[in-house]
């Protein structure tokens, strides 16, 4: 079964590159989650793999095979489009068996595959509606019946949850991804969501401006980001600016705004450079009664629901947001003095970046 | 002081109702969310207050008079759409300063808003620029400048956020609220995404069907919530299906799974032998040395903690979280789970079964 | 292996794609273009016989004043239908009320009418001309008059429905959000959707300038049956009366109107992008007033009722004629006439179809490059020309080749000539509004690329193929002047009832003239509900 790999694929659109010497690597029986904002680069990506589009220069390989000039219909992968792309004129049974019938397969046979699909996206009843008789989540399952039906090894999803509602999205999450793994094939999910790969992928390629910066599996890019773009956008981050003190042990001293001091994951930096701090708002910690690195007041408590974030004004550094679970709702009110902490190994250490905090950040 | 009234409004296209006999108050500088599901009638509230649909029945009030006459120009009451809407034809600062522009308010004075509500939603750097040369964030910050400079004190926001990435959302959002609670703007929020409404409204109002299902505080619907629709819908939940076994004196309910075994929950009104289902919050289930025995089905991982699926003896699908550093169960293994029985929603079995209950579609 | 199954199959090739494209434009090039505009050469290489025409003063005058007359009709009349069509646009894409599907198909109707039986129609209904036995409104106007009110009914489908196209497309969320900021509905609609509304206005003003500046046989029947054809002249039937017998003067006209219209065609699209619809100045007070109550009631009046008492029933005004009497109908002759129309325009429907899908494809999904837009622009040209220029032209052309005997054929090139930019730019239009990505999908799915045009593609689009296709039908079945123009032999349906018109004016009877178009105009709406029958029954389904 195919694996798939991109080799050093540049692709620009007048003067920008939507790919700018992207390589990738899918495994077979894979489901790989492309995340990035829009204009990353992601959908681009995805249409070079399935042949839509010709990248200027680079190689795709399916199985070492070199399928880079190879055309569209005979490289079976199959896209699903975020808006479905049902074929109108025809009923939901008809568009399903596009694929068998396009390549000629036995009738019977196909029939009971497509009878079997059916049943898998719970969808039995409604195989004479047409695609626009059908809500968002009913044309989104009879898309991916359609592209199983197809015989297609490779899966190619375009942000296929994005038009469904918040809560249809977290229903659909579980499913589209046990009838991916249950059909066996290999998977390369496009999404702006992180929440959504985390919860979908084996292994996650986070993407900006053309180029892959991070591949990994949803702990490793969370717990070990690459750089401060990642650290912010896989899980919020606290970003705070410093210089290393010293470095000894596991343990980095690091110089904070306003002569604050605390400590990060050991770094082999000179000391005196200027660097950025990291912490996962859900691994920093405040306390009313204990001590930490620093103090400020509670500016802000955000209910919601399973969890709760305190926004914390620390005196020279700014805005600390803090991730807690929602039993400590009433532990904490505005304008208490809490302290702020951290375990030194959670709190990762990068160069400050040369175009500025914000442009780093940049989602937009 | 009561801002807006909606009262018996009924909206009815052809046979089919929109919204039936909604009654609702909303209090001057309140920020309201109305959440339900695509089709609840969610959207067609707003614009039934804004003007734009006159409703079939009912009666809308604003500021305490009757509005029902009044045309959409002359309600003052500011609305961004969900597609955004600004004039492709003119670029952001004519946007903005349409309202004014309207009233035939005088050149300076409209430069003058114009420039103080962009500079509110820190855009004034790109006044020169037509709405295509912006991103999707920029484009709604400059709608909500654009409604807000025409001088309503109301704002409906219909799905503001819904065409954005999840990133932008989650700050745009913020700042929405920061700066209508600023200028002390009542607004109405209408979403389908419930982490959104828990997270920036005063109340959220629960619609479904066309109706409204319940209207609390984030924190009362998520805790407290009155039906099983509500509890499914905002936040996650398992729901197991099971029957009253015991009832105390003050009401603390025991119930009965399918399997047998015995789950203490919170107070219910529910009697013995009643056929009920009990609602309890993944962060609200716990493993012990004894209890429900389930089988780990999958483990997902969600940054800063793990999602443990398991299948329990009495069939049921229950899930739990469990923090990041912990030790993570392998698949296959065998747990013993229990609940937090003040946290754990007692409500009777709905007859069309619960599936047919919290369905979204 | 099938026809079907080997273009599938050769479809895949990456070289055929391009190999089709270029077949279709260098047909497209060489057999509509080039002889459309071959006119302009061979007046240079008969520049003798020209330059004697330009030394004649009075045949130059007749010839400046027809050309004046011609350009001045259009443009009076596409401004007409702006001012009364603007409203009914609005009214059909923008308000609902009972009876709006019998609207919308009364709209079309003056577009199942051949012009030539307009003509005697109009005249029937506004004047009296001596022999006619059903008096109309008897009011005594002058043949410019005249000429203006029988070429805003054919030209006024034109521009509701291209006003409507671009309306429909406008999004009517930007008209609340001007409301909800404040703006009556009239100031909102003013500074907001009217300036959008650009493209929509370009193109209906030059499909009615188009059709006004080429028709021939109504304006032509109208004036013999007013007296006046040897007197008063627009262009195309100046060439008609003039072309037994010099071909210079003939030319000279034909080149002076190629050249003004194709000038007309950039100088309209240039004016349309620069001139900025004033929107920043506003009077609340009275733009209020007008966008409620009576103003918008006594609005939606005059607009009906322009649609009845200018277009409607001036047109079928002919219909009356069932009740009188006179010379009886040769029906042989009517028949073959109209089997001929048939069959010249069945042919061109065809040929439209096979070569100007491909095209419209191409400009639809390409508008963006150099070639697209260049393609935009000459299929442009074509429908601008008036086609009695055209006619002239291609006889020319053709001439060359020894193949001036092949008159049938010649003309079934001329009626494809003005048809084919007819079905393109009702494809774009159809294509424009169906998203790439459901080709792409089929791709994706083992398509190939010709599997997915015709299995995904054509099945949306159908219904606008077959409305354009009855667009070309009908309006080949109507036109005069080219076939005129091309031969002198071959007998259309509108030629045969305009011959009966010259006889009628010297008898005095009218009668057969009338049944027989009577005949023509219910075979055309037969046509036109049928065809109706099948785009809503496809609507129906969406």
């Amino acid at each position: 079964m195919p694996r798939i790999r991109l080799e050093n694929i540049v692709k620009r659109f007048g003067t920008v590159a939507a790919a700018d010497d992207l390589s990738l690597t899918v495994n077979d029986g894979e489901y790989l989650c492309i995340l990035g904002p829009t204009g990353a680069g992601k959908t681009t990506c995805m249409r070079i793999i399935c042949g839509l589009t010709d990248p200027d220069s680079g190689h795709v390989y399916f199985d070492d095979r070199d399928v880079t000039r190879l055309e569209v219909n005979m490289r079976e992968a199959t896209m699903l489009s975020q808006v479905y792309s049902l074929f109108p004129q025809m009923n939901v049974y008809e568009n399903v068996m596009f694929g068998p019938l396009i390549k000629e397969w036995d009738e019977e046979s196909s029939r009971q595959m497509v009878k079997n699909i059916f049943h898998m996206v719970h969808m039995e009843e409604r195989v004479n509606a047409y695609p626009n008789e059908l809500s968002g989540g009913q044309q989104q399952r009879i898309a991916l019946a359609r592209a199983l039906a197809s015989g297609s090894k490779i899966l190619l999803l375009d942000e296929p949850l994005r038009a469904l509602d918040a809560r249809l999205r977290l229903e659909l999450r579980k499913e589209l991804r046990s009838m991916v793994k249950e059909m066996g094939l290999t998977a390369v999910h496009v999404t702006h969501d992180q929440e959504e790969a985390l919860e979908m992928a084996d292994r996650i390629a986070v993407i900006r401006d053309g180029r892959i910066i991070q591949v990994g599996t949803p702990k490793e890019v969370f717990e070990e980001p690459k750089t401060p773009f990642v650290a912010n956008f896989v899980g919020r981050s606290n970003m705070i600016e410093g210089v290393i003190a010293s470095a000894e042990g596991d343990v980095a001293t690091v110089t904070g705004n306003g002569g604050t001091v605390f400590k990060a994951r050991y770094t082999d930096r000179a000391v005196g450079s200027k660097v950025l701090v990291a912490v996962k708002i859900g691994n920093t910690k405040i306390s009313l009664t204990e001590d930490g690195y620093f103090k400020g007041r509670i500016e802000r408590k955000l209910y919601e629901g399973a969890t709760i974030t305190v926004e914390v004004n620390v005196p020279d550094i700014g805005t600390v947001s803090v991730k807690l679970p929602n039993r400590k709702f009433d532990d904490f009110e505005i304008d208490d003095e809490v302290s702020v902490n951290w375990s030194p190994e959670k709190a990762f250490v990068f160069d400050y970046p040369e175009n500025g905090l914000e442009d780093e950040l940049r989602v937009d | 002081m009561t801002k807006i009234k909606l009262e018996h409004i009924t909206m009815r296209f052809g046979n089919i109702f929109a919204v039936r006999d909604i009654n609702l108050e909303v209090q001057s500088g309140e920020y309201v969310t109305i959440l339900g599901p695509s089709g609840c009638g969610k959207t067609t509230l707003i614009k039934v207050i804004a003007g734009i649909l006159t409703p079939t029945e009912g009666r809308v009030f604003i500021d305490g008079n009757e509005v029902n006459d009044i045309p959409i120009e002359d309600r003052d009451v500011g609305y961004v759409f969900q597609n955004i809407a600004l004039f492709p034809h003119m670029d952001i600062m004519d946007n903005v300063g349409y309202g004014q522009r309207v009233r035939n308010a005088s050149e300076e004075d409209t430069v003058a808003i114009s420039n103080e509500y962009l500079e509110l939603v820190k855009m004034l750097d790109r006044s020169g620029y037509i709405p295509s040369e912006l991103s999707g964030g920029e484009q709604q910050k400059v709608a909500l400048a654009r409604a807000l400079a025409s001088g309503s004190k109301m704002l409906m926001l219909d799905e503001p956020l819904s065409a954005l990435d999840a990133r932008v959302r989650v700050e745009l959002r913020y700042d929405i609220r920061r700066l209508v609670k600023r200028l002390g703007i009542t607004v109405l929020h209408v979403t389908h995404d419930q982490e959104e409404a828990m997270s920036v409204s005063d109340r959220i109002v629960l619609m479904r069907n066309g109706t409204i299902f319940e209207t609390g505080t984030p924190l009362e619907i998520y805790r407290h919530p009155r039906s099983i629709f509500a509890a499914y819908f905002i936040g996650e939940t398992n729901l197991i299906e099971c029957s009253v076994a015991q009832k105390s004196k003050n009401g603390k309910t025991t119930v009965r799974l399918r399997d047998g075994s015995m789950v203490k929950a919170g107070k219910s009104i529910y009697s013995v032998g009643d056929p009920v289902v009990i609602s309890v919050r993944p962060e609200h289930v716990y493993t012990a040395t004894d209890g429900l025995r389930a089988v780990v089905k999958d483990i997902v991982f969600m940054g800063t903690y793990w999602r443990v699926r398991t299948e329990a003896d009495s069939e049921d699908y229950v899930e739990y979280n469990i923090s990041a550093d912990s030790q993570v169960p392998m698949r296959g293994d065998e747990v013993f789970l229990v609940f937090n029985k003040k946290a754990s929603v007692v409500f009777a079995r709905p007859y069309e079964g619960i599936w047919e209950a919290i369905r979204l579609e | 292996m099938s026809l079907i199954k080997r273009i599938d199959e050769l479809s895949s090739k990456r070289n055929f794609k391009r190999g089709w494209f270029g077949l279709v434009c260098a047909v497209f090039v060489f057999l509509i273009i080039i002889p459309a505009i071959y006119v302009l050469f061979e007046a240079v290489a008969e520049w003798d016989a020209v330059s004697d025409v330009l030394n004649d003063a009075s045949a130059m005058s007749t010839i400046w004043t027809a050309v004046y007359n011609s350009f001045s009709i259009a443009f009076i009349v596409t401004i007409i239908d702006i001012i009364v069509g603007l409203p009914m646009a609005w009214i059909m894409v923008r308000k609902q009320f009972a009876g709006k599907k019998y609207i919308d198909t009364l709209i079309d109707m003056p577009l199942a009418v051949p012009t030539a039986v307009l003509g005697i129609s109009v005249v029937m209904f506004w004047g009296a001309p001596s022999g006619v036995t059903i008096p109309g409104l008897g009011w005594v106007l002058t043949p410019y008059l005249m000429m203006v009110l029988l070429h805003i009914i054919f030209t006024y489908p034109y521009m509701v429905r291209s006003l409507s196209a671009i309306l429909e497309q406008i999004d009517p969320n930007y008209e609340t959000a001007g409301m909800t900021l404040g703006a009556s509905r009239f100031t909102a609609a003013r500074t907001i959707t009217l300036p959008l509304f650009r493209a929509g206005l370009t193109t209906g003003f030059i499909l009615c300038f188009a059709r006004s500046l080429s028709e021939t046989g109504g304006t032509f029947i109208a004036l013999e049956m007013m007296g006046m054809s040897n007197v008063f002249f627009t262009g195309p039937t100046y060439i008609q009366v003039y072309k037994a017998t010099s071909m210079g003067p003939v030319i000279l006209i034909s080149v002076i109107m190629i050249i003004l219209a194709i000038l007309l065609l950039f100088v309209a699209k240039y004016i349309m992008n620069k001139v900025r619809i004033p929107w920043s100045r506003v009077w609340p007070k009275w733009e209020r007033k007008i966008s409620r109550g009576l103003a918008v009631r006594s609005r939606d009046v005059i607009t009906m009722g322009v649609l009845l008492f200018i277009v409607l029933i001036p047109a079928f005004y002919i219909f009356t004629y069932m009740t009188a009497s006179g010379a009886p109908v040769n029906y042989g002759d009517l028949t073959l006439a109209i089997a001929t129309s048939f069959l010249i325009a069945g042919i061109a429907v065809v040929f439209d179809v096979v070569f100007g899908i491909p095209m419209a494809m191409y400009i639809a999904r390409h508008g963006d490059t150099r070639l697209g837009r260049a393609l935009d622009n000459l299929v442009n040209v074509p429908l601008i020309i008036p086609t009695t220029a055209l006619g002239v032209s291609l006889s020319l052309f053709w001439g060359h080749f020894d193949l001036s005997s092949f008159t049938l054929l010649l003309v079934v090139l001329g009626h494809i000539s003005f048809t084919y930019p007819l079905m393109v730019r009702n494809i774009i239009g159809a294509m424009e509004e169906v998203d790439v990505s459901y080709e792409e999908v089929a791709l994706t799915l083992g398509a190939k690329p010709f599997q997915a045009f015709r299995k995904v593609l054509l099945p949306i689009i159908k219904s606008s193929v077959i409305a354009g296709g009855i667009l070309a039908f009908t309006r080949s079945l109507g036109e005069t002047g080219a076939t005129v123009a091309i031969s002198s032999t071959v007998m259309t349906a509108p030629i045969y009832i305009m011959n009966l018109v010259k006889a009628g004016s010297i008898t005095g009877d009218y009668y057969a003239a009338a049944i027989s178009s009577i005949i023509l105009i219910v075979i055309c709406f037969i046509l036109m509900f049928m065809v109706r029958r099948v785009t809503r029954d496809k609507e129906g389904n969406e």
